[in-house]
Formats: structure tokens, sequence, C-alpha cells
């Protein structure tokens, strides 16, 4: 049973569409992350599931029940926004109790739950503060004990971090995890920052333009994006577009391998989305996964290719390189202490392996029926 | 060496106190140009609470204020009714007006919001003359409390309203958001975040409701009747019927007191903000 | 049978799912209107009407409105002839007393919003003008009285006051006093506007304090000036109070004096609705022009 289910859920405004026919089952415990960019109807989806919003059309079950009817006072849900919203009026135990009390629970009971809320987020000393007399960090910890105190369902976060500075994001967002995993409550958590899903997430999914692009885990969307957009929007990586050339099958329940040619490059690639010789497709190498060596080192293996280094920063932890090969520009990044070696490469040959290929199929040019 | 090293310490040293003496001349002089037009706004004030306590012969004496519970009591109760009753109708029906103006999907809102605040750009002496037409042959509701609550009603309520659209639509949603997440109604919400939060903002609407009203002559001139005789309006009729008399004096300068010292109350707590784009400031 | 029954009902999801969402709105759109009821209508019926009925009355022969209205122009023509001085001294009266206020209110707007830390002081200050025309009208009577205390210390100084008790000068001061801090609002919401950023940089360019004025300063509060102008000039046209205090018949010239007189002493209602007609039509008419310089008090 799934504690949220959206149904081909869609919110119009207007002539615009925000949310396009999603679908998504979201597990009892699990933490679920919408990633994408601003502007992705990841946000819409999640007022939707607050209740805040009504879809224009499709379903939104909790617990198998339809719950698009039902406002979001009575949908037993926790929701964290991105500007803590406190209310600036009052106090942060009566902020925390304010859920409690418009439930109309027993004074005592309010005041014990408030005192070990304050304790949950470590802020016992700041029961009588005001919102503005705390630091931003202090303030979305209010926030998530003031979501927590009712005991809600489902736990909703709304890019709750987005606001703070950087360290306070890094520590926050464990912090989120840590509260979440000791409740064991369903939570969808609404980002850009692909650093926080990566940290946090049971599952994550890629909106873009209204939709899922793709859902899975962690390595999934990293190590085998489904969409162009996906990936190029998470971590960095260099686009080949090139032409499947050879098909190896696979042992039963393992990918195949597939020879791709791109230009002069030629790649070998895990074959993860069912394609056939001929078959148009961009190939996507991650910058970290491209291993450099010196020119004469494996010269006989034709999966490897020379390149003229173009360009090359260092960063500190890793050393980019802008590497011409056969004309293709591609970006470089080697860690370690390898790097050092590489500092006064400019301007020489350098050979390279890519690994970790993932491929997508090439839409451009093809039929639109495909898509 | 020695003195070039002086020269350029001396040479900057030198011009400075006559610059200095000039910067200070001209902060004299504005801050005394803004200090002459302060004291322009008091003296009157202060001129008719000297008169008020002035004893012909010299010396100084408080026997006019006996007037302002004595006989002037009836028309001080009034007034100060009458601005209560109008500052809660006021409040009856601007909060919710502001709210269908920001909140709900109106249309043709900023034609309402002219013909709402019509009231405001006509002259009292025309409001005046309208109403007491209207009242007398239209309504029949001549020289009546009810007329007189009517035509506060309808000068002042743009003056609650505005502030309250103000603060309205400086009020984020998220935190009427929140409150429902959180499991409050909408009166629950209404009651205990929206409202404590407009709070400056209806406060500034009470505050101008109160020195409009507590201070209005002139349409009271026009429909008042003997029984509907406010202070203000008192302090007026008596002007022109008995000439200049300290009673006088001292009603004016009771209901100026009174006045100033809720608008000094109103500074104090909330500041001058929500009254920003509205009559006062 | 299933061929004939799907596409009935196939079509007919899709289509009523976004009425669902119009009906929403049109919900939302009568809450709004039922919240916006009560005020409506208290402006209708004591705003609305009352002025409608007034141009009526204007518009309609002697008292013959109490039987059988008779129309005619009659009491606009009245207004146009036997009392066009009274118009001319309404506006002569109402621009003097704004010009005063643009002169002198321009520097202390700008030395109140660029100088002064004490800004609530003076705020405070300013709301004494605020309480009415009247207890002005009447406190500048005090002070102008030769044997009252102010009076004395005046005369000290050189000035009659005596000459000025009943004058032209003392019903102008007190309509530009009342008047003062309206004109102060409007510059000083346009002159905070203005970054002193600019002024700097003008200064570092080499202009002179005029130059800084000319070029930089008063086009960009050109629209907030001319805005509190207005604003002052439409509430000096209803000036009551002050010529009747400190004026001179000459000064008590003016619309609303003689539209009461007319209304409520000789109750001639169709004359003093004439007046009030002309009265309200140059007062919309300068208010709809301040509107239009300031965009709207509430910047929409």
């Amino acid at each position: 049973m799934s504690r949220v289910r959206l149904q081909e859920v869609t919110k119009r405004f207007g002539a615009a569409v925000a949310v396009d026919r999603i679908s998504a089952d979201i597990a009892e415990g699990e933490f679920v992350t919408l990633l994408g960019p601003s502007g992705c109807g990841k946000t819409t989806t999640l007022r939707m599931v607050a209740g805040l919003i009504d879809p224009s059309s499709g379903e939104i079950l909790f617990d198998d029940q339809v719950v698009n009817a039902i406002p979001p006072a009575k949908r037993n849900i926790g929701l964290a926004f991105q500007s803590h919203a406190l209310f600036p009026h009052l106090s942060v135990a009566r902020n925390i109790a304010f859920g409690l009390e418009v439930k109309g629970r027993a004074k005592q009971e309010t005041a014990a739950r408030v005192r070990e809320m304050l304790e949950m987020v470590e802020l016992a000393d700041y029961a009588d503060r005001m919102p503005a007399q705390l630091s931003g960090g202090q303030q979305q910890r209010v926030a998530l004990a003031r979501m927590l105190a009712t005991d809600p369902r489902v736990l909703l976060f709304d890019e709750p971090l987005s606001a703070l500075d950087r360290n306070l994001r890094d520590t926050l967002k464990y912090s989120i995890l840590a509260l979440q995993r000791r409740t064991r409550k369903t939570a969808i958590y609404v980002t850009h920052d692909q650093s926080e899903a990566f940290a946090i997430s049971d599952r994550i999914f890629v909106m873009h333009e209204g939709r899922i692009e793709q859902s899975g885990s962690q390595l999934d969307i990293y190590l085998r994006p489904q969409t162009e957009f996906v990936a190029n929007f998470v971590g960095d990586n260099n686009a080949l577009r090139g032409e499947v050339i050879g098909v190896e099958r696979g042992a039963p329940g393992e990918p195949g391998q597939l020879l791709i040619q791109s230009g002069s490059i030629r790649l070998t690639a895990a074959d993860y989305a069912g394609l056939r010789l001929g078959d148009s497709v961009l190939a996507f190498v991650r910058p970290e996964n491209i291993a450099v060596m010196p020119v004469d080192v494996d010269a006989a293996d034709p999966d490897t290719i020379v390149g003229r280094v173009e360009q090359i920063v260092f960063e500190g932890p890793t050393v980019q390189l802008l590497v011409d090969a056969h004309g293709i520009p591609l970006r470089v990044a080697v860690s370690g202490l390898e790097r050092l070696r590489l500092l006064d490469a400019e301007q020489r040959q350098v050979r390279l392996r890519l690994q970790e290929v993932s491929l997508v199929r090439d839409r451009v040019g093809q039929p639109a029926a495909i898509a | 060496m020695a003195v070039s090293v002086e020269t350029i310490v001396a040479r900057p040293a030198a011009p400075e106190p006559r610059r200095f003496r000039h910067g200070a001349l001209l902060a004299v002089v504005q801050h005394g140009y803004i200090w002459f037009w302060l004291a322009i706004f008091a003296m009157p004030f202060l001129a008719t609470l000297f008169y008020s306590v002035q004893q012909t012969g010299g010396g100084l004496t408080l026997s006019a204020y006996q007037y302002v519970l004595g006989s002037f009591r009836d028309n001080l109760v009034l007034s100060a009714v009458s601005t209560v009753v109008t500052i809660l109708v006021n409040l009856l029906i601007a909060i919710p007006a502001a709210y269908g103006l920001v909140r709900y999907p109106v249309p043709g809102k900023n034609l309402i919001l002219s013909t709402l605040n019509l009231s405001l750009y006509t002259p009292a002496a025309v409001m005046g003359i309208s109403l007491v037409i209207a009242y007398a042959f239209l309504f029949r509701i001549p020289q009546s409390f009810i007329g007189l609550i009517a035509a506060y009603v309808v000068g002042t309520f743009p003056l609650m309203l505005v502030p309250i659209i103000v603060a309205l639509r400086d009020l984020p949603m998220v935190y009427e958001e929140a409150a429902k997440t959180l499991g409050a109604s909408r009166w629950q919400s209404l009651r205990r975040v929206e409202l404590p939060l407009l709070g400056p903002g209806i406060s500034a609407g009470i505050l101008l409701t109160f020195v409009i009203v507590f201070n209005e002559f002139l349409v009271t001139l026009f429909i008042a009747g003997p029984n509907t005789t406010t202070a203000a309006l008192r302090v007026y009729t008596l002007t022109r019927t008995a000439g200049f008399q300290p009673s006088t004096a001292a009603l004016a300068t009771t209901m100026q007191l009174v006045s100033f010292l809720v608008v000094l109350l109103f500074f104090q707590v909330f500041g001058s903000r929500y009254l920003k784009g509205t009559y006062l400031i | 049978m299933a061929q004939t029954t799907l596409p009935q009902s196939l079509p007919a999801e899709p289509a009523a799912l976004p009425l669902t969402e119009a009906r929403q709105t049109r919900r939302q759109t009568l809450i709004g209107v039922g919240l916006l009821t009560p005020a409506a209508l208290v402006a209708l019926c004591f705003s609305i009407v009352p002025l409608f009925y007034l141009v009526q009355v204007s518009l309609t022969r002697g008292s013959s409105f109490f039987f059988t209205p008779e129309y005619t122009f009659d009491n606009f023509q009245t207004v146009g002839t036997r009392y066009v001085s009274t118009v001319w001294q309404t506006l002569k009266l109402a621009s003097l007393a704004s010009l005063l206020d643009l002169v002198f209110g321009y520097p202390f707007a700008y030395i109140l919003i660029r100088k002064v830390r004490y800004r609530e002081f003076a705020r405070t200050m300013m709301t004494f003008p605020l309480f009415g025309p009247l207890y002005l009208a009447f406190g500048m009577f005090y002070i102008l009285l030769p044997n009252g205390p102010f009076g004395s210390i005046l005369q000290a100084m050189g000035i009659n006051v005596a000459n000025y008790l009943f004058s032209l000068p003392a019903t102008l001061f007190a309509m530009a006093v009342f008047t003062f801090p309206f004109m102060v609002m409007n510059m000083g919401a346009a002159l905070s506007n203005v970054d002193p950023v600019l002024e700097e940089a003008a200064k570092t360019l080499g202009a002179k304090p005029w130059q800084i004025f000319t070029r930089v300063l008063f086009p960009l509060s050109r629209g907030g000036i001319l805005a509190g102008f207005l604003m002052c000039f439409g509430w000096n046209l209803g000036v009551f109070a002050q010529p009747l205090l400190l004026g001179r018949l000459q000064e008590q010239n003016v619309l609303s004096v003689v539209m009461y007189d007319k209304g409520l002493i000789q109750f001639d209602y169709g004359l003093a609705a004439a007046m009030g007609v002309v009265l309200m039509a140059l007062a919309f008419f300068v208010t709809w022009l301040s509107l239009r310089f300031s965009r709207g008090a509430l910047g929409t």
C-alpha cells in the first residue's frame, strides 16, 4: 500500500500547463525528492499534495483514499516553507503549539508536546524568544518542530533550505533526514539543488516542464540518465552525438554492450535503453569518468583517443581540463595526486579513455510519433 | 625635508575649520527652517491653549474648563460616541472589502476602489449639501443620528480601507498557508494569524477615522440638528454666535489635546509606516 | 454496444474537469463580491446616490422639485453670471495657498528627507494642522489678536497684527498651513524615491547645487511635486473656516461658504446644488489629474 499516490495529476494555469499528467507512488516511510529547475512544476505538485491548490484533473490519494476534496487543514500534513513562515507575532513555543491549539488539544498535552519538540530540535532554551530574535538556522529548526508537533502523516518540504547560506544548508539537510528517519514518516522534498537531493533521498524524481523525466535512486539518475535533460541537469556531462554500429547481447539479466561511433571517436556502453543497430544516440560521459594518460600508454587500445589539452583550471580538489579530441571539445575532471602531474600539460597531447558512458536515444530528426 | 613633511600635513588642515563652519551654518539654517515650520504647526494650538487659561487682568486660571465638562458635556459625549460607532462600522465594512479586493478575483478592482474612494475626493461642503438634500427629500432622515453616522462612515471608511489594503498586500500568503497546513480553519487563521498581523494597518485606519470624525465640523454643520451638535460643531457655532470666548478656546484645546495624545500614542506603538500613502503623512 | 457508449462517455470527462475549475473561480469571485457588498452599498447610498441627486436638484427650477420637477439650466446660468466672482475667488485663494505650499514645502520636504533624523517627531508635529482648519483658524485668530500674548510680542517685533486680523494674507496663511502636510507628504514620497547617490554622482561630475536641482532632483521628483500641488489645490477648493474666521467679506466669497448660505439659510436648494456640482466637478478634475501624476495612492 502506498501512502501517497498521484494519478495523472495535471495543473493548468490558464493556457499554461504547470504539471502534466504526473503519476507517482510513494511508499510508507519513503523519502522522495522532486528535483528540477525553477518552473518545472515541482512546487506546484507539492502544493497540490498539500491541498493549497487544486489539480485541474487527476487524483491525489493518501492511503488509497482520494483527498482531492479534502482541505489542507484536514489532510494532516506538515509543510515546511521556503521562508520558514514562522508567525512573527508568536513566540517560538506559541508557534510550535499553534497546530495543537487550533485542533483543540488540552493545554497540558500541548505544553508537554511543545517541550518535547523543542528538545528534539535542541532549542529548549529558546521557547520564549520571538522568531525575529533567532538565526536563520534556528528559525528553520523551529519550523520543523512546528510541522512535526501535530504528528502529521506526510511531511512536505518546499525548498526549506534555499534561503540559508551553504554551511547551514549542509548541516540542516542531515538534520531533516535524521528527523525523518527517526519519525519514519513519508516525506516529499522539493529542491533544485542536486547535492541536497542526493544527500537525503531514498528516491529522486527529476522533473522538467511539468513532467517526471526519470525516477530512481541516486545511482540510476547519475549513472543511467534516461533522457537528455536528466543527463545535462544532473551533474556535468559531455554529450556526443553518434550512431550504434555494433550490438553485443549480454547474458540473461545483464545489459548488452553497444559500440557507438561519434565522429572519429568510438565508445562502448552498456545498453539500458533497448537500442538497435543504426539508432541515433546521444552518448554522455562525465568529466570525472574520463581517464587521462600519456599518449604512449595503451596506444594500441581502440577504445582510447588522443586529444590536445586546450585549457587547464586548478580548482583545488580537481583539475578541469578542456581537451580537443578530433575537433570535439571534451571536459575532463582529474582528481587525486594524478591531477598535479597535469598542471603543465597545456598544449600537449594526452590519451583519453571514456568510461561509464550512458546512452539516450537521440530524438532529433526522428519522427515526432516516438515522442 | 622636515619642512616639506610639515607643509603636506598642514595644507589640508588649514581650510578644514572654514569648511566646517560653512557646513555648520548650513545645518543651522536647514534645521532652523524645519523647526520654524514645526513651531508654526503647533502655534495655533498653543495660542488657543494660552487664551483658554488666561485670566482677565493677568494670571492663569482653569475656570474656562468647567464648561468642558459642564455645558459642553453632551457635545463631547456625542463626539465620542459617534467616533466610536463610526470606527466600528468602518471596521465591519472595510476589513471584508479589503479582503475582497486583495485576495479574491473580483473584476474591475481599480474601478471599485475609485468608486469607494469617491467620497474622499468630494469637498466636505459638497458632501454636506448633497447629504442634507438627500436626507431631507430622498431618505427622509433629516438631522438624525443615523444620518450623521452614515455621513461619517461614507466619508472615512476609505481611510480605513487603504491602510488595510496596504497591510494585506504586504502580508505574504505564506502565513495563511502555514496556518491551513497546521490544521487551522478559515476563521481560526483569520483570528489567530491574519488579524494580529494586520494589526498595525487596522490601527492606522482606526487612527485616521478617529482624527477625522472626532474633529469634523463642516459636513456636520450641514446635516446636524439641535440634538446632533458635536463638540467640533459647537466650537464653530459658538465662534459664529458668541465670538471668541475662553470657554470655546477650552473646548477647542481639549479636542486638539485628546487628538494629539491619541496620535502620539499610535506613533509610539506602531510608528508611521502604515500611514504612508494615506491622509496623514 | 460498447462502440456506441464509449464515444458518448469519453469526451464528457475532459470537458467536465476544466468546468469545475471555472466554477471554483466563479465561486471565489462571488465570495469577493459578497465581501465588497457592504462597503459598496454604503458608498452607493451615501455618496453616489446623493451626488446624482445633487445633480438632479441643480437642474430643477426653483423649488418646483417638491411637486413636478421642471428641468432647467437656470441655476448654472446664475452661477455663471451672478456668482462668477465666487468661482474666481475660490480658484484664486486655492491656487495662491497651494503656491505658498509649493514654495515653502519643497525645501521643507527636501531637508526632512535628506538631513533630518527626528523625522518621526516632525511627522507627529505635522498632525496638528490635520485636526482641521477650524481649530487652526481659531488659533490663528488668537495669535493675531492685538491684545493677546502673541499679538503683543508680534507688535513689539514691529508687526501690526491688527492689519492682518481680517485679511487676505491671514486667510491664505491659514489655508497654506492646513494643506502643508499634504504637500510635504507627496514631495517627500517623490524625493525619497530619488537615490541620493544620483546627487553625489552629479556632484562628482562637477554640477553646482542649483544644477543638481534643475537637472537631477526636479526632473526626477516632478510627478510627486505636481501631485502634491494638485492635492493641496483640491483640498483648498473646499475652503470654508479660514475665510470665515480670518478673512474679509471679499475672502468669504468662496463656493463652500456661499453654498451654505444659499442652501441652509436661504433654502435655495437649486442654486446651492448647482454650486455644489461646480465645486465637485472642479475637485474631481483636480483629483483625477493628481492621481494621474502620482500613479494612484496605492501604486496601481
